[in-house]
């Protein structure tokens, strides 16, 4: 009986929050030899509720609006090739299929001036080593002959794709409870402190002691590094989502838009998922991610002026999710001063992130060098 | 006199139902020849005109005014819906909610076939799991949500059946502005349903009196000053009073100052093996069928499941010609136990009583047997027909019915944040409301069964009642003694309720009958087998049993398996079922088309 379940009350790992990256964190422990129990009040996760998008590219959208910022998305760009081969590695270790399709995404112009900036987005881009060209629109039909006549053109990114979030959290979270993973889902970590020989938990549902604490709570880590006297400025970012019914294969790319709020893929059972960054609310005292008109009205109407023939599909689903943001870097590895202590929250685009984020932090763990240099990325840097 | 009438009447039903099935059109005259050039002329046909509609190439004869799903399953039409899995689904709730009977229509896919009146002569077809695209569209410019015409009525009321009509009535008529928007054609509700073409009825003189008090009703309130927008999806609201109605010619956004909700209730599913075939549908689509467009479901019938619902509409369909098999009630035999339960409620006790020993009297001389204590454990194809089984006994018919009791249509209210509680004795939430039917949310009133099934007449009721609170808020007068008439009325009925259903007080049935590998979800085919999977893996909450399974994630919102997910997770977990353990509401409440959501209805 639900009521009745309580936490272990000594183990050697206790990494809180069970999204994406607590689920493969754990898991990559486990498999290691390491006794880890993942502790999630399943209340606020990006993971359950996002798009399954996997990006690369720069965002245009976000370069025009913060120009300032663009030094800051070039430093972390050369995680999300390497996360999007994480994620083949993965699914490829995983025993079902999780729709994982590396089909490449399209960021579309509808203006000359936008293309432009397209085009110089992608030069540099290719610099940094992305695998980006630049489509006029005759090349752009003839691998996506659906869009508006008002679209010019587009930027593709062969290694961006897309992945079924329930299928895929699923599949993981098999395979972290067959390597021994202890899963105390509607959990709540209500206070962390430091003892002699590592950290005294408390949980909704008991006490535990352990070595190790990994913190993997997205929005929910700064409450958690509070507990500790740290400081993670982590925030809750309720987003929108649209789903229609299922249609006839149209869309094979994951779908952007230079300068406007909307990303569109379909999944392959032929649903098509509409989003793009758009504002949900936490309403009331329980905080429950709620949809709002604007956004789905604003989403929807984008959606039918991008690609016109989708306007005829009926929306079936809405919903929001609890997206995190920091300062667009990941918060990963340990901690000046606190032994034991560890952070695990992706930058943005941060279900695409999930496992490469999982595995740098695994390796920080296990005193190996992580494949990329992780050191200007950990929490320092709002601790200094 | 009366009963020749009627099985006159009967029989020629029967010979038109079985001229359809044999693929005949009863000599019906074809006299539209072609399909795709006739929209314009539409305006031409009149009500019961004969029509002939083009489905999967093959002529059908129906008649305009006649609901699409009657004029296919009167052809002998049952399976439309293609499932990803490659099933077909036929109607099944026949009022709207399950989706089940999506055709698409001159080319406008996922059209529900129970709510479509024919009004020319259509092109329906098929419809696959992935529905077909447009070769080519032109989009809208983009909008904002900003860009949509705004409507701010004093009174809003969504659902325009006898509660719906009765609140916008009272509230126009003490000169408040009023509007009421309805999804069906015509307004009325499930009472007091409007039929489509005049003269096909089954008992014509009883259903002509409820048609025709339905048409009183209607014209009273136009009269009264309602403008009433039928056609109308109000497929969100939006804390605190925004609510978002599509028409088909224009997304429109209500912000009133008061809002009446009165969106009525549909019919419990309960999964049996075979429940998902064409041919087995709930009692009260049967009775649709047959009160709108005089059509029978089949020519021999099985009824089954609980409540006086099933032995009316059993004797409807017999006096109509059908051959019903019997009548399969999960109840225990009336006796004097229960009968001794009733005594403290007299008069309204005495009155069911009256009613049912009248209907079981009938149903006894036409020799259809109802059977106590049994409920249906298995639907089978066969050749042509069904077998379905009680236990051991079983039954060769051509449609199934399952009358299962009720379940509110209250998500708009949920989604408005209004409280609800979960009454165990009725076996669902329950909306919480003062006297004057206002819900914890000031400025909402909620009525009729979507606030937990009542009748219509108390659903009128409580409409005149919310109807004079409205008014008071907004400074009108109020008609006391008309107000405390209803609150009288009111009284009596839900007495007489509570006597209904302690008279057929059964187990409320939830996956009992279900085996592993019948279907939970009919919309996304999840079956039991996969659920208790599920559920035996941890201790998973409702949501992540969702989102392991994919139950509830299709067009009908989970308005079929939510709840007996929640009452296996209560069984199992021994989770509390709360307003939490049923979904979360979310838009749209009704699938809308993306286009249809947008439309600003101004040129641009
Ligand atoms: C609508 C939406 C669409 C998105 N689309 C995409 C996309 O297409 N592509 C992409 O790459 N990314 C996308 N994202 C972002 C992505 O979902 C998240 O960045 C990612 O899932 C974060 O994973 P995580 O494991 O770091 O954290 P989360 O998944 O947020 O998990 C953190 C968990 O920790 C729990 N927790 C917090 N505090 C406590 C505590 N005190 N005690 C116990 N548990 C606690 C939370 O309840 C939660 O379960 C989207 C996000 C949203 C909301
Ligand atoms: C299938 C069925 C069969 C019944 N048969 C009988 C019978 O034989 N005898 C008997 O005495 N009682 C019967 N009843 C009960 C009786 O019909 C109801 O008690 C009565 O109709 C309740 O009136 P109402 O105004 O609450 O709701 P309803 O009459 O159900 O009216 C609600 C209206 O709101 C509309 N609506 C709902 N949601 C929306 C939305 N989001 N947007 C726009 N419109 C919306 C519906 O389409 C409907 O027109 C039956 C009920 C049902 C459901
Ligand atoms: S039968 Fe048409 S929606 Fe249920």
């Amino acid at each position: 009986m639900i009521g009745e379940r309580r936490v272990p009350a000594e183990i050697g790992t206790v990494i809180v929050g069970g999204g994406i990256v607590g689920m493969c964190l754990a898991w990559f422990l486990a498999e290691e030899g390491h006794d880890v129990a993942v502790v999630d009040d399943g209340r606020h996760a990006g993971t359950i509720a996002n798009a399954g998008g996997l990006h690369v590219q720069l965002q245009s959208r976000f370069m025009r609006l913060y120009p300032e910022m663009v030094p800051e998305f070039e430093r972390t760009l050369p995680f999300y090739p390497r996360a999007v081969r994480h994620w083949q590695a993965l699914a490829s270790r995983l025993d079902e299929d999780i729709g994982l399709a590396v089909t490449g995404g399209l960021m579309v112009a509808e203006s000359r001036e936008q293309y432009e900036f397209l085009e110089k987005k992608c030069r540099r881009e290719q610099q940094l080593g992305l695998e980006v060209e630049m489509l006029d629109r005759a090349a752009l039909d003839r691998i996506a002959p659906y869009f508006a006549d008002s679209i010019v053109g587009a930027e593709l990114c062969a290694t961006e794709g897309k992945v079924n979030p329930l299928l895929a959290n699923q599949a993981i979270r098999r395979k972290a409870l067959a390597a021994g993973v202890a899963h105390c889902t509607e959990t709540r970590v209500t206070g962390l402190a430091q003892t002699s020989g590592g950290f005294a938990v408390e949980t909704t549902r008991g006490p535990m002691r352990t070595g190790r604490i990994v913190i993997a709570a997205g929005a929910g880590a700064a409450e958690l590094a509070a507990h500790l006297g740290l400081k993670v400025p982590a925030r809750a970012e309720p987003l929108h989502m649209n789903i229609t019914e299922a249609t006839e294969p149209l869309i094979h790319h994951m779908v952007q838009h230079a300068d406007r709020q909307i990303t569109m893929k379909q999944l392959a059972a032929g649903m098509v998922v509409i989003g793009g960054g758009w504002p949900a609310t936490l309403a009331g005292a329980a905080e429950h991610p709620t949809v709002e008109l604007d956004s789905l009205i604003g989403s929807l109407s984008l959606a039918q002026h991008v690609i016109p023939r989708i306007g005829s599909l009926r929306l079936i689903r809405t919903w929001a999710g609890v997206n995190t943001s920091v300062d667009g870097r990941p918060v990963v590895g340990p901690v000046s001063g606190i032994s034991g202590l560890f952070f695990a929250i992706p930058g943005d685009a941060g279900y695409t992130l999930g496992p490469l984020t999982a595995r740098l932090v695994a390796h920080s763990i296990l005193g190996r060098t992580p494949e990329m240099a992780i050191g200007e990325h950990t929490a320092d840097r709002f601790n200094s | 006199m009366l009963t020749l009438v009627r099985i006159v009447d009967g029989a020629a039903r029967a010979i038109r139902l079985i001229h359809h099935r044999l693929g005949t059109s009863a000599g019906r005259p074809m006299s539209i020849q072609h399909p795709q050039t006739c929209s314009h002329i539409e305006h031409s046909y009149k009500s019961g005109d004969p029509v002939t509609l083009d489905v999967e190439g093959q002529p059908v004869t129906a008649r305009i005014g006649d609901t699409l799903a009657a004029a296919l399953m009167s052809a002998g039409i049952a399976g439309l819906r293609e499932t990803a899995g490659g099933e077909r689904r036929g109607v099944f709730c026949g009022m709207g909610v399950c989706n089940e009977c999506l055709v698409s229509v001159d080319g406008r896919q996922s059209q529900r076939a129970c709510m479509i009146k024919v009004s020319g002569p259509h092109t329906v077809r098929r419809q696959a799991f992935q529905v077909l695209l447009p070769a080519q569209a032109s989009g809208a410019a983009p909008i904002l949500a900003s860009d949509l015409a705004v409507r701010t009525p004093d009174l809003l009321v969504i659902g325009g059946g006898a509660g719906g009509l009765a609140a916008a009535t009272v509230a126009a008529g003490a000169g408040l502005d009023v509007v009421l928007v309805d999804e069906r054609a015509m307004p009325g509700g499930q009472f007091f349903k409007q039929p489509g073409a005049a003269h096909r009825f089954a008992d014509a003189i009883a259903i002509d009196r409820q048609v025709a008090e339905g048409r009183a009703r209607i014209e009273r309130a136009r009269r009264a000053g309602v403008e009433i927008l039928s056609g109308a999806d109000a497929w969100g609201a939006f804390a605190p009073m925004t609510v978002g109605v599509t028409t088909g010619a224009q997304s429109l956004l209500f912000r009133p100052s008061r809002l009446v909700v009165a969106t009525g209730a549909y019919e419990r599913g309960v999964p049996v093996p075979g429940w998902t075939l064409p041919g087995v549908m709930t009692t009260g689509a049967a009775q649709t069928l047959l009160k709108t467009d005089g059509v029978l479901p089949g020519r021999r019938v099985l009824v089954s499941g609980n409540g006086p619902l099933n032995l009316q509409v059993a004797l409807e369909l017999a006096r109509a010609g059908a051959d019903v098999a019997a009548v399969a009630e999960l109840a225990p035999r009336p006796g004097i136990a229960r009968a001794g339960a009733l005594l403290g409620l007299t008069a309204s006790a005495l009155d069911v009583a009256w009613q049912g020993a009248d209907m079981l009297l009938e149903l006894y001389r036409r020799r259809i047997p109802v059977l106590y204590g049994q409920g249906l454990t298995r639907i089978e194809q066969a050749d042509g027909s069904l077998v379905a089984s009680l236990g051991e006994r079983r039954f060769e018919i051509d449609a199934v019915l399952m009358g299962y009791g009720f379940l509110p249509s209250n998500e708009l209210l949920r989604a408005l944040g209004c409280r609800h509680d979960f009454d165990a004795a009725r076996g669902h939430l329950v909306t919480w409301r003062t006297d004057d039917c206002e819900t914890s949310v000031s400025g909402i009133h909620a009525v009729g069964d979507c606030c937990g099934l009542g009748g219509a007449r108390a659903a009128a009721d409580e409409g005149v009642i919310a109807g004079w609170a409205v008014a008071r808020a907004l400074g009108r007068p109020v008609d006391h003694k008309n107000l405390s008439a209803a609150r009288a009325r009111l009284v009596r009925h839900r007495r007489f309720q509570t006597a209904l259903w302690q008279l057929f007080a059964a187990p409320r049935l939830h996956a009992e009958r279900a085996e592993p590998d019948t279907i939970v979800c009919r919309c996304e085919e999840v079956t039991l087998g996969a659920v208790e999977a599920a559920l035996s893996d941890g201790l998973p909450s409702i949501g992540e049993v969702k989102r392991r399974t994919r139950l509830g994630m299709g067009r009908c919102q989970g308005r079929y398996c939510a709840p007996v997910l929640a009452a296996l997770l209560a069984e199992r977990q021994g989770r509390p079922i709360d307003a939490l353990a049923f979904f979360a509401p979310r838009v749209p409440a009704r699938p809308v088309s993306i286009s249809d959501l947008v439309r600003t209805g101004a040129p641009r």
